[in-house]
């Protein structure tokens, strides 16, 4: 997607091709025309032509996933919200946006029969500004009593968050107030403790501080900041009908947003992929040599050493690294091992393709590499060439289109937010690092001619858990995250988990692996239910990382043993067609299940634990008992 | 003072834009009965794409008074350049 505005001649003609494309039934051309014509930056006339052309798609059609999202607010977001449609069907969401009134929100919340409990959102969003704070206080008011007003709006805060959590068990988003531009203060309403910019500052700060994990923050503030604080109130309609702000900002406010519930939902993207030559550099490694490149001290280089640095904490951050160039591999590499200022090292990148065949199919084989879908790659070229031939061969994978300028390049990678998370775990932190490790298990298993020695030598130890408060956003995020490995495609909050791990014939399970290489975290989790004498797997996800090391079977063999604890004489699991689990489509046949009910679509599998005598054979070891491997 | 007709023209272009209706056409005494999905929401997005179009800034007052098309073609005649 460009960020670039486009004309309004321009926009008649790709909102027209959208139509015609609907009428045509081609409901996903018509939705790639349609976001050639807007981007987040256009006003709100050319917004709300688009989402009004949205409505005449066939979302259905598009296999987008399903969302519910409440607005609960105490300014007007009637026209924000099919905005906010649009901007999440960019993300791969088919919402639905209800609207409730704020002043009746408490009750909402308490009466199971308000519109809202029965609405039965995934997703509360409590779009607060400071208009509705009320936080001003005379003039020369003690720190004390600044602190006191504060702490009261932040409690007022969680007492929302509680019941909202409590009773929907769904996903809480709150807003971090808009500061407004315009202060009869002036430069003192910043700085004295009793200014209004002051408290609403301490606000937002107190705010991130008191928020649990369940409840992701919105930084309506930095977006104001963004799109340009002067412009950001519009007073008209303020006065006329309680927009909060100026309605040309909707596309920015619903960008951010819908950006931020993708990271959420586990749509982010998940992987870098860099070209070299010019893009992490200037020049040709391959013409000009380590010496002659730009990169380090000098107006030159500066900017690609800042590019190295964005890169290196989106790598510290989670996110994957990956590098597709047209160079010789040897020589690309020596810049990482041997250049004195190149900030990224060879170890950052988990895979590093450097040959003379075409990008599409290099990304192609870097997605299957790290056993990821394309639609969680970005592209990042200087070759405008190379661009238009990913984005012609692969609509999946996101091209960022770079600035002559290399000083251009930061803020270019930044600005679309590929990238947003609620939250940041110590997995986020190893990733970068389990990846580079399963190139070295890949390494040693071409060592290896038989599988199970193979196995039995990768040393695997598995450490089984339920829901508590360390593993519990982990567990969040990879069952909101996994969509390869994810039988049911269920998806649970943290709210929602431990609800689960309180009820009665209901098991909440996560497994942990640690192998000779490395630790590879929590890799798995499943949701069990037992009805009578049927223990029902209701979830199941696990991450690609360790697929086809048994971990499988010694999860089976738990569920087995779960299942035998309870007096259960079956298990029975369930398989719902994704476009994206069709890896796991025959998972339960696999594992000796017998097929009992289901199409295309779905499927019901059975299996008798009285008529199997044992469990399964599995090469990973249980660390709660010290039982040897298999034979 | 831009022409009566000029400004109908235009007019009818939004007009159809916003409500994504080609074959709208105006008259006088037109007013949100008279057209589908013009309620109070559609009247506010119809009132931001006069702006742009005539490039005109209107105030809240003046926004309110937008309830009939030929109020809202005087308005236009005198504001616009």
């Amino acid at each position: 997607m460009s960020l670039n505005a486009r004309s309004g001649v321009a926009f008649e003609e790709t909102l027209s091709r959208a139509r015609t494309a609907v009428t045509g039934e081609d409901a996903r051309a018509a939705l790639a025309a349609l976001f050639a014509s807007v981007t987040p930056d256009s006003d709100f006339v050319d917004q709300a032509r688009a989402a009004r052309a949205l409505k005449r798609i066939d979302v259905g059609a598009l296999g987008l996933r399903p969302l519910r999202i409440a607005l609960v607010a105490g300014s007007t977001l009637e026209h924000f919200a099919p905005v906010l449609r649009l901007w999440l069907a960019r993300m791969g969401f088919g919402a639905e946006v209800v609207l409730t009134p704020f002043d009746t929100a408490v009750q909402s919340v308490l009466d199971p029969s308000s519109a809202l409990r029965r609405s039965r959102p995934d997703i509360v969003w409590l779009f607060s500004t400071y208009r509705d704070l009320a936080l001003e206080v005379h003039p020369g008011t003690g720190l004390a009593e600044v602190q006191r007003r504060v702490g009261d709006a932040i409690a007022a805060r969680q007492a929302l968050w509680t019941r909202l959590l409590d009773h929907l068990g769904c996903m809480v988003i709150d807003n971090l107030v808009d500061v407004p531009a315009e202060d009869p203060f002036g430069n003192l309403s910043g700085s004295a403790p009793w200014g209004l910019r002051a408290m609403l500052r301490r606000y937002n700060a107190d705010l991130a501080a008191a928020a649990p994990s369940a409840v992701a923050l919105f930084d309506l503030d930095h977006v104001a900041s963004l799109w340009g604080r002067r412009r950001w109130e519009d007073a008209r309609y303020w006065f006329h009908s309680k927009h909060a702000f100026a309605l040309d900002a909707t596309g920015s406010v619903a960008h951010a947003a819908a950006r931020l519930i993708a990271g959420a939902r586990g749509l982010a993207k998940k992987c870098l992929v860099l070209d070299l030559d010019n893009t992490l550099w200037g020049g040709v490694i391959g013409d000009d040599g380590l010496a002659g490149i730009a990169l380090g001290h000098g107006e030159a280089g500066e900017a690609f050493v800042a590019l190295h640095r964005f890169v290196k904490a989106l790598r510290d951050r989670g996110v994957i690294l990956a590098i597709c160039s047209k160079n010789d591999r040897d020589t690309a590499m020596s810049v990482f091992r041997e250049h004195p200022d190149s900030v990224l090292r060879l170890e950052d990148f988990a895979v590093f393709v450097a040959n003379w065949r075409n990008k599409a199919d290099n990304i192609r084989e870097i997605a299957a590499t790290l056993n990821i879908g394309l639609d969680s790659l970005v592209f990042v070229d200087d070759n405008p060439m190379e661009r238009d031939i990913v984005r012609r061969h692969l609509p999946e994978v996101e091209v960022i289109d770079l600035p002559e300028d290399p000083s251009g390049y930061v803020a270019a990678l930044a600005r679309p937010r590929w990238f947003e998370a609620v939250a940041f775990s110590s997995e986020d932190r190893e990733r970068g690092r389990h990846y580079a490790d399963n190139a070295q298990r890949a390494a040693y298993r071409e060592d290896f001619v038989d599988l199970g020695a193979y196995l039995r030598g990768l040393d695997m130890l598995g450490t089984l858990g339920g829901v508590d408060s360390f593993y519990r956003p982990r567990m969040a995020q990879l069952i909101n995250k996994s969509n390869q490995f994810h039988l049911t495609g269920t998806r649970y909050s943290e709210a929602e988990l431990t609800a689960l791990a309180a009820t009665p014939d209901c098991f909440v399970r996560h497994l942990r692996l640690a192998d000779r290489f490395g630790d590879n975290g929590l890799i798995s989790c499943v949701v069990l239910r037992r009805r009578e004498r049927a223990l029902h797997v209701d979830t199941w996800v696990m991450s690609c990382r360790v697929l086809g090391r048994t971990v499988e079977e010694f999860i089976a063999n738990d569920m087995r043993a779960v299942a035998l604890a309870q007096g259960c004489d079956r298990l029975v699991g369930r398989y719902v067609q994704s476009p994206k689990n069709g890896l796991v489509a025959d998972l339960y046949e696999r594992l000796g299940f017998a097929r009992s009910a289901g199409s295309e679509a779905g499927s019901e599998w059975t299996f008798d634990l009285d008529a199997a005598r044992s469990g399964w054979t599995s090469w990973v070891r249980d660390a709660a008992n010290n039982e040897g491997l298999p034979r | 003072m831009i022409e009566r007709d000029t400004v109908v023209r235009r007019l009818t272009t939004v007009f159809q834009q916003t409500f994504d209706d080609p074959s709208l056409e105006l008259h006088d005494a037109m007013t949100a009965a008279d057209v589908d999905d013009w309620d109070s929401l559609q009247h506010i997005v119809l009132v931001l794409a006069v702006e742009r179009e005539f490039r005109i800034r209107l105030n809240p007052a003046e926004v309110g008074k937008l309830e009939n098309v030929g109020r809202m073609i005087e308005l236009l005649q005198a504001k616009a350049a």
